[in-house]
C-alpha cells in the first residue's frame, strides 16, 4: 500500500495540558505526516474556523480535565457539523478524561483513553490495524549465576570456610538417612516420562513406601491422601485445562525492569490450591514477574516422603506432589524462572530430584537455617543437605541459600556465617549457590537501632559485607522489606517498591517480593494484591533507572563490623568438634537469639 | 437516590478494587460497571483498568454524594452528638 501523507490538526481543548498532543505530533511527523498544533484552550468556534481554512484529514482534540468535558466537546462537534466539515475530516478525541463510549456518544469518529500509545494513534491515522510491539516485551530466562567465579575475596574467611567444608565432608562420610535413600530411589527408579503417561511401577511404590512415614505409606500402598487434603476431581482438572488453554492463548508477558541489569523479580505462591496458584502465576507473569517460588506446607517438611495426586487444601502452602508440580510447570510461560524450595525439612534431597526431573530452574538449600529455625535436626539436615547439593549439581539447579533465621532473632553476621558455609560447601561440590541476605526490619535491628533513621544503611551494609567476602550472585529476600509492611496496601506496596529500588541501586541479581497482603494474616493472598506490588516495583525501577541511592557513612562501618564478626564466628565453628556440634552449641544462632536446633528426623542418621 | 444506613456515612464515594477474570479490556469494563450496578449503585464509573492475559485489575467507583448534594452524614453526626 502506497504511503499517503496526512494532514492532522492537533487541538488541546484544555486550559493547559497539551503534552500528550506534542508527543503525538512528534510521532506523526516522524512517520512523515503534516501536523498543525494549535495553542491551548481556543474556543470551539475558532477551532472550527481554522478547520475551514486548513482542510485537515483528521482533527485530534485532547481534553485532560474531566469536569464539564461532555458539554465542551459536544458543542465543538455540533459546530463542526453545522459548518459542513464532517465529510472530509475525521474528528478524534483523546485524553485522560476520555472513554471510547463517551467519544461515540458525543459524535466523534474515535476516542482514545488513558494509556494510548503514540504508535496506536499513528496506526489510526494511516488506517491500519495497530500491532502492539510484542517484541519489546519478549523475555528470556536468565541464569542468575552467570558471570560469577565464586572466588573468595577475603583470604582469611576463605581459608576458614575451606577448612570447615573439608571437616563437614569428612564428618559426612559413610552416613545415610531415609531422605537420602528416597532421593536416590527417586533419582534412579522414577521415570518422569512414564509418570506423565500415568505409569508408576509397583516396585517403585513399594520400595518408596518402606522409606516413608505412615501418611505417605498409606498413599503409596492404598492410594489414600493426606487427611488435610482432597483430590481435584476429573471435572475440575478438565476445567483447569480449558482455563489454562484460553488464558495462555492471550498471554503476553511484561517487564518490570526499566533498564538492563535491574534485578529479576520473583513472587512466591502457595495458596494451598495449585489451581489458584496457577491463576495467580498467570496474573503475575502478565504483570512482569520473572520468576515464581513454590511454597509448600510446613507439615510437608516434617513428614518422611511425598504423597501424590492433584491435591488441594485450605491451608498455607501448596502440597508438593509430582502431579501438582507438573501442572504448575505446564502453566508457566517459557520465560518464567521456577524455583521449588528444598531447604528445610526431611525431604530436602528428594525435593531437589523431583524439581530437577520436573523442569525447575532453581531450588533452595540451607542447612543452618533448616536446622536452627525450621525444625529439622542439625545432623539429619547436614547429611541430607550435602546430598541435596550433589543432586542440585546433577540436575544443574542453582540454589539460593536463605537466611530467614534472622527473623527468629539471629543476628545477620551469624546467619551469614551459616549461609557462607553452605555456599562454600556448594562451591566445593561444583554447585552454583546464590546468597540470599534478608532485606528486613529484623529483631536484631529493632533492638540494636540500626534502622532508626532509615532502611537503607543496614541493608546496604549486608550487600557490601558479602561482596567483600565472595564473588557470588545475590538475591535479597524473602520477601524484601519483611516486617516493614502493614495491612494498608499503599504503604505495603510503597515499602516493597522502595526496597526493590534499593536492591536495584545495589545492583543485586534478583529479589523476591511480597504482595500488598504481606502483613494480613486473616486469609490467603489475593490476585489484586499481587498486582499492586508488581506495579509498585515497576514504578520504583522506572523512577531510579540507572540512578543510585547513597547510604550514609554508617553503612560502610556496619559492613566492616559485619565482616569482622563473620570471621570471628567462622573461627569458632572451625574450632568446634564438628559443624553439627557447632549448630547444636548455638555458634550460628543460639537459643537466646531465637534459634533452636530442630528435632525433626533426630536419630535417623545411620552409618552405611 | 438518597443514601441510607451505613452507605449514608460514606463521605463521598465507594471504590471497589479487584481482579476480574475476562478476555479483553472491553469485557473487563463492562463487567466492572455491571458488578456495581448489580450491587444497587447507579452513579458508577470505572476509575482504573489494566488488562493482561488472565484478566483485568480494576478500580470501580460508586458516588454516594456528588459535591453540592445533601450529605446525610452531616445530620447523622449532629443527631449522634445530640443523643450523646
Amino acid at each position: 500500500m502506497a504511503f499517503e501523507r496526512r494532514k492532522i490538526l492537533l487541538v488541546p481543548l484544555d486550559p493547559v495540558h497539551d503534552i500528550g498532543l506534542k508527543m503525538i505530533r512528534r510521532g506523526l511527523e516522524q512517520a512523515g505526516h503534516q501536523t498543525l498544533l494549535l495553542p491551548p484552550d481556543l474556543p470551539p468556534e475558532e477551532i472550527v474556523s481554522i478547520m475551514g481554512k486548513e482542510h485537515p484529514d483528521h482533527v485530534m482534540i485532547s481534553r485532560t480535565l474531566g469536569y464539564g468535558v461532555g458539554e465542551v466537546l459536544g458543542r465543538f462537534v455540533d459546530l463542526a457539523d453545522a459548518a459542513g466539515l464532517r465529510d472530509k475530516t475525521t474528528l478524534v478525541v483523546g485524553g485522560m478524561a476520555v472513554r471510547p463510549e463517551l467519544a461515540a456518544e458525543l459524535g466523534f469518529d474515535a476516542g482514545f483513553g488513558p494509556g494510548t500509545s503514540v504508535e496506536e494513534v499513528v496506526a489510526f491515522v494511516e488506517g491500519r490495524p495497530y500491532q502492539p510491539d510484542l517484541a519489546g516485551a519478549k523475555k528470556q530466562k536468565k541464569d542468575i549465576t552467570a558471570g560469577y567465579a565464586y572466588d573468595f575475596r577475603h583470604g582469611a574467611i576463605g581459608n576458614l570456610l575451606e577448612k570447615i567444608v573439608t571437616d563437614i565432608l569428612t564428618w559426612d562420610e559413610g552416613k545415610i538417612s531415609p531422605g537420602i535413600l528416597r532421593s536416590r530411589l527417586r533419582d534412579e527408579s522414577w521415570d518422569v516420562e512414564s509418570f506423565r503417561q500415568g505409569k508408576v511401577s509397583r516396585e517403585f511404590s513399594e520400595a518408596y513406601a518402606q522409606l516413608c512415614d505412615p501418611v505417605p505409606q498409606a498413599f503409596h500402598r492404598k492410594g489414600e491422601v493426606h487427611p488435610k487434603t482432597r483430590r481435584q476431581t476429573d471435572q475440575e482438572i478438565a476445567r483447569l485445562e480449558d482455563y489454562l488453554t484460553k488464558t495462555k492463548s492471550r498471554m503476553s508477558v511484561s517487564k518490570v525492569q526499566h533498564v538492563e541489569g535491574q534485578p529479576k523479580v520473583f513472587i512466591q505462591y502457595g495458596t494451598g490450591c495449585p489451581f489458584m496458584d496457577i491463576a495467580h502465576i498467570k496474573v503475575c507473569e502478565a504483570w512482569g514477574a520473572d520468576g515464581v517460588v513454590h511454597f509448600d506446607p510446613s507439615w510437608g517438611a516434617r513428614t518422611e516422603g511425598f504423597i501424590g495426586g492433584f491435591l488441594t487444601h485450605q491451608e498455607d502452602g501448596s502440597v508438593i506432589t509430582p502431579e501438582n508440580l507438573s501442572w504448575i510447570k505446564a502453566a508457566l510461560e517459557p520465560s518464567t524462572l521456577w524455583q521449588v524450595r528444598a531447604h528445610r525439612g526431611l525431604n530436602t534431597a528428594e525435593t531437589v530430584v523431583l524439581a530437577g526431573k520436573l523442569g525447575a530452574d532453581l531450588t533452595k538449600i540451607n542447612i543452618a537455617y533448616g536446622s536452627l529455625a525450621a525444625g529439622t535436626d542439625p545432623a539429619r539436615l547436614t547429611v541430607d543437605g550435602i546430598e541435596a547439593i550433589r543432586m542440585a549439581v546433577k540436575y544443574k539447579l542453582p540454589f539460593d541459600v536463605v537466611t530467614n533465621e534472622e527473623l527468629a532473632g539471629v543476628p545477620a553476621h551469624k546467619a551469614f556465617a551459616g549461609m557462607l558455609i553452605v555456599t562454600a560447601l556448594g562451591r566445593r561440590l561444583g554447585a552454583r549457590p546464590i546468597l540470599q541476605p534478608l532485606f528486613s526490619y529484623s529483631p536484631e535491628v529493632m533492638i540494636g537501632g540500626q534502622m532508626i533513621d532509615n532502611y537503607i544503611d543496614f541493608n546496604a551494609a549486608k550487600i557490601e559485607a558479602l561482596r567483600s567476602i565472595i564473588d557470588a550472585p545475590l538475591w535479597p529476600g524473602a520477601p524484601i522489606g519483611f516486617l516493614t509492611q502493614t495491612e494498608d496496601r499503599v504503604q505495603s506496596s510503597m515499602t516493597t517498591s522502595l526496597h526493590a529500588a534499593l536492591a536495584a541501586a545495589l545492583r543485586v541479581d534478583a529479589i523476591s517480593i511480597a504482595s500488598s497482603d504481606e502483613a494480613y494474616s486473616g486469609g490467603p493472598i489475593i490476585a489484586a494484591s499481587r498486582v499492586d506490588t508488581l506495579q509498585a516495583v515497576a514504578e520504583g525501577f522506572r523512577f531510579f533507572g540507572e540512578g543510585r541511592i547513597a547510604p550514609t557513612s554508617h553503612a560502610q562501618r556496619w559492613a566492616d563490623e559485619m565482616v569482622d564478626k563473620i570471621e570471628a564466628v567462622l573461627k569458632e565453628v572451625a574450632q568446634a568438634p564438628s559443624f553439627v556440634e557447632a549448630l547444636y552449641a548455638g555458634l550460628l544462632g543460639s537459643k537466646e537469639e531465637g534459634a533452636y536446633p530442630g528435632r525433626g528426623g533426630r536419630g535417623t542418621v545411620t552409618e552405611k | 437516590m438518597v443514601a441510607q444506613g451505613v452507605l449514608s456515612r460514606i463521605m463521598d464515594a465507594l471504590d471497589l478494587e479487584t481482579f476480574l477474570v475476562c478476555s479483553s479490556e472491553e469485557e473487563g469494563k463492562e463487567l466492572a460497571i455491571r458488578l456495581m450496578k448489580s450491587l444497587g449503585f447507579q452513579d458508577v464509573d470505572l476509575v482504573f483498568i489494566r488488562f493482561g492475559g488472565p484478566g483485568a485489575r480494576i478500580r470501580v467507583r460508586a458516588y454516594i454524594y456528588r459535591p453540592g448534594q445533601d450529605y446525610a452524614w452531616v445530620r447523622q453526626i449532629d443527631d449522634g452528638e445530640k443523643r450523646g
